[in-house]
């Protein structure tokens, strides 16, 4: 089996991060453990489920920048209702929660079809607009640990495979389930459904999507709605997480989970991206982020190196397009 | 054979212009039919109605015995109508597997897919057109003419029973077209009909049974391939005897203008030397990828090569950017006039000043809009570009009318050399003539040119010289004398299909 350039690309992706731990570890070997490993996984488990939503938008050739504030809106929202019913269910947060934001999207997707507008513009548009709604309709006061739901935190602090170290108890953050199952499930839509294959079709070429009988209005129903619903099951896990809701969060870190997807492989032009590349993508910012305090560099080298390792990511994929058109005697410099 | 497709009678109008004006056409199983005619005659008008696209105001569709007044899309995928278009419509980053399959998989409504099943829906259709490529390359990774292939495939995929192909040839090289013309060829033989459309009138010729002429909406005949001859044939397409003029250089200024010695780039071409004088039109030809293009953007500063000297007016000159050649008075128009030569979206008018920004201005700062209009209207004038106004938008104006533009916006840099790279390519017959005779008065004026192409009869008609080029080198400079000779047409050829012969024998090896 012949290794193809996209797959080739994840792979120095992997090897980067490789090798990068394998310093980390010789700087301070206190970083070779499960603990860190465990960390980074609980860390970056909320970017995790967001830059698969957005991943899909992208393939199908648009872009979301609304869905913090899209999860921060369903998240938000349905903890007031469970406020105001006393109501302390997890199946009801997490379901409220995805129903909002999913219709969230919904508006999303009808937007960039009717305005047939970039949808950068737009979702900056509902961004705003979304959390502007929120804000001055449904609350803008902070909660604390004492007074949320007791299922939020309990579902926060649960663990599977934990183990005891003699710094106290330690084990995986239960998030990683529906990591797991929202990577699982996008993985069957985009390779196994015509849907996934639709989505990818769309990106490539619109005009000819249609002419083979794709309806890309459904399609962008679709990614935009299923973005939506991401975000809102991760803005509940965000709750359990931090133990405590706020009204600001989140809101101004997409453009984060945007360049984690391009350093992953993502097409900004749409078309080509793979699940696993903007995992490691995600990972690769959360492993600078967690690390550079390890090898004795402030937290403030982190913005460089993630700025340095975008910049890269995006110069080496162009300069691989300017070859393909230099050999059919292209020259856009 | 058996009818599969009948057109009576139909009409279509668009805002009062009738598109199509009382066409009836028939077509049979294991037919190659030409549509033939020049741009906006109604031929992709037609395509449109048979393939679900427009509604035809009246008159009948009868496809395999089932009348229609007008077609869905999916209908016409269903009675087995394929229309592969001049974009090819394929997904970039599909594999070329993919592309094949994911028509008929799609039209058959399939919601999961099966990977097995879509390789061998494509290993199945590559076997009927007997050809073999990877599969599992990606089309932006594979070549123009494979991906041509993978166009017909995933049109026979879907059981097609007649397929419509707009202007297939047009990026090919000579050998790719031949191949083409050979698949067309062996599904003709297994019973599909096959309409053709192309501005190439050899090609037209070598594989049609029958030829449906139109102009104006209005079909003129239907013809045997017999019974025309491409005289005929441009005679019945525009409605007046088209000649093209031979050009003789009149010029009697014998200063050499640019002088090229022993230019190099590796790969590319090698040891090209060559002189122009005012007047000239010196011809370039070669096949697709023999280094005419190469060359051509050398001259540009694209490009740039790597030994040898350019000289201008007798003094070595360095071009290594597009700005240094306009500098020294050199124009190019390019192969692409739609990526390359155009600004698809804007006016006219500042496509043609777009080239001479700088000095259309007030105080050096701000741009003379007054003066620009007046620039744009005297060139649309000049090259009689069929505009409603300079401010129409390029993008509207049909090919030889954005030719036309193109040119327009290099002669307004008054260039010494012009540097045309197949200016005539997808053209119709009645602006090729109106570019030649263009390109003949720019010569008269004193400027030389350098005329790519491919096109036999073309370069024979409009040079006054010709480099034969294969391989990256020049094998043969025809001078005047010898071009004026009746045997030069075949002689260039020879050496053109000798060098194919030549080609092919080594792709064997």
């Amino acid at each position: 089996m012949k290794i193809k350039i996209k797959d080739r690309y994840q792979t120095i992706l992997l090897i980067i991060i490789l090798t990068y731990s394998l310093f980390v570890g010789l700087v301070n070997p206190a970083f070779f453990s499960v603990e860190t490993l465990f960390d980074l996984i609980r860390t970056s488990s909320t970017s995790l489920i967001v830059v698969i939503g957005l991943l899909l938008v992208m393939i199908s050739g648009g872009i979301d920048v609304s869905f913090m504030a899209v999860a921060l809106f369903g998240s938000y929202t349905t903890i007031k209702i469970m406020f105001a019913l006393g109501i302390n269910s997890l199946i009801f947060a997490f379901g409220v929660s995805i129903l909002i934001a999913g219709l969230l999207g919904l508006i999303n997707a009808l937007l960039v079809n009717w305005l047939k507008l970039p949808p950068f513009i737009i979702t900056l548009g509902t961004q705003s607009l979304f959390h502007g709604i929120m804000t001055t309709f449904i609350g803008d006061k902070s909660f604390g640990a004492g007074v949320l739901p007791s299922c939020l935190n309990s579902f926060g602090q649960a663990t599977i495979f934990s183990f005891q170290t003699k710094d106290g108890k330690f084990g995986l953050t239960v998030s990683i389930i529906p990591i797991l199952l929202v990577g699982l499930i996008t993985w069957f839509i985009l390779y196994r459904t015509m849907l996934g294959r639709g989505i990818i079709a769309l990106g490539n070429s619109e005009e000819a999507a249609r002419r083979i009988g794709f309806n890309p209005f459904l399609i962008r129903l679709f990614v935009y709605t299923y973005s939506g619903m991401l975000s809102g099951l991760m803005g509940i896990i965000y709750v359990t997480q931090v133990n405590a809701l706020y009204p600001n969060k989140l809101v101004g870190e997409e453009l984060m989970i945007v360049a984690a997807a391009v350093i992953g492989g993502t097409k900004i032009t749409g078309g080509q991206g793979k699940i696993f590349g903007a995992i490691l993508g995600v990972l690769i910012i959360y492993l600078l982020n967690s690390t550079l305090i390890l090898i004795g560099l402030s937290s403030s080298w982190n913005d460089l190196f993630v700025g340095a390792i975008l910049v890269i990511s995006i110069a080496v994929s162009s300069y691989q397009e300017r070859i393909k058109n230099r050999k059919n005697m292209i020259f856009t410099e | 054979m058996e009818e599969v497709l009948s057109v009576r009678n139909l009409y279509k109008s668009f805002i009062g212009v009738k598109a199509l004006n009382d066409i009836s056409l028939s077509i049979r199983q294991g037919e190659i039919h030409c549509l033939a005619g020049e741009n906006g005659c109604g031929k992709s008008t037609l395509i449109k109605c048979i393939s679900g696209v427009y509604a035809p105001d009246s008159g009948k569709i009868i496809l395999n015995g089932h009348s229609y007044s007008s077609l869905t899309p999916a209908q016409a995928i269903k009675e087995g109508v394929q229309v592969i278009y001049q974009d090819l419509s394929l997904f970039r980053h599909m594999s070329v597997a993919e592309n094949i399959a994911i028509g008929k998989m799609h039209f058959e409504n399939k919601r999961i897919i099966n990977w097995k099943e879509i390789r061998k829906i494509a290993e199945e259709q590559l076997e009927k057109v007997g050809v073999s490529i990877d599969l599992d390359q990606t089309i932006g990774e594979t070549s123009l003419a494979n991906r041509q292939i993978a166009a017909i495939c995933r049109a026979l995929a879907q059981d097609a029973k007649i397929l419509f192909m707009d202007e297939p040839t047009t990026a090919l090289t000579k050998k790719e077209v031949s191949r083409l013309l050979n698949i067309i060829l062996e599904l003709k033989k297994k019973g599909l009909a096959i309409v053709f459309i192309s501005h190439k009138l050899d090609e037209v010729f070598s594989v049609a049974d029958k030829i449906t002429i139109f102009r104006n909406g209005c079909k003129i005949g239907d013809f045997n391939k017999e019974d025309l001859d491409e005289k005929k044939l441009s005679y019945y397409m525009t409605g007046r005897e088209v000649e093209y003029p031979k050009y003789i250089r009149k010029c009697n200024d014998n200063n050499v203008i640019m002088e090229v010695n022993h230019l190099t780039r590796k790969d590319h071409y090698e040891d090209i030397s060559f002189k122009m004088r005012p007047g000239d039109i010196v011809g370039l030809i070669g096949l697709l990828g023999s280094g005419r293009t190469e060359l051509a953007m050398s001259l540009f500063g694209l490009n740039p090569a790597q030994t040898g000297q350019i000289k201008i007016n007798g003094k070595v000159v360095k071009i290594n950017s597009p700005m240094a050649a306009k500098k020294h008075g050199i124009a190019m128009l390019p192969e692409d006039r739609i990526t390359q030569g155009l600004f698809m979206d804007r006016e006219i008018k500042e496509n043609i000043s777009s080239s001479i920004v700088d000095t259309v201005t007030k105080n050096k700062v701000l741009i003379d809009r007054k003066a620009e209009n007046d620039i744009a209207k005297h060139y649309v004038e000049e090259l009689k570009v069929r505009t409603p106004s300079v401010e129409t938008v390029v993008g509207n104006l049909s090919g030889g009318n954005q030719q036309k533009v193109v040119i327009g916006k290099w002669v307004a840099t008054h260039p010494r050399v012009f540097i045309m790279d197949t200016p005539t390519v997808g053209i119709d017959i009645g602006s090729k003539a109106e570019i030649y005779e263009q390109i003949h008065k720019f010569a008269d004026q004193g400027m030389a040119i350098l005329f790519i192409s491919d096109e036999i009869p073309e370069i024979i008609a409009n040079c006054n010289r010709v480099i034969v080029m294969r391989s990256g080198r020049c094998i043969r400079v025809i001078e005047e004398d010898e071009l004026m000779m009746p045997e030069a047409p075949k002689l260039i050829s020879e050496l053109i299909s000798n060098n194919a012969e030549r080609e092919r024998e080594e792709a064997v090896q």
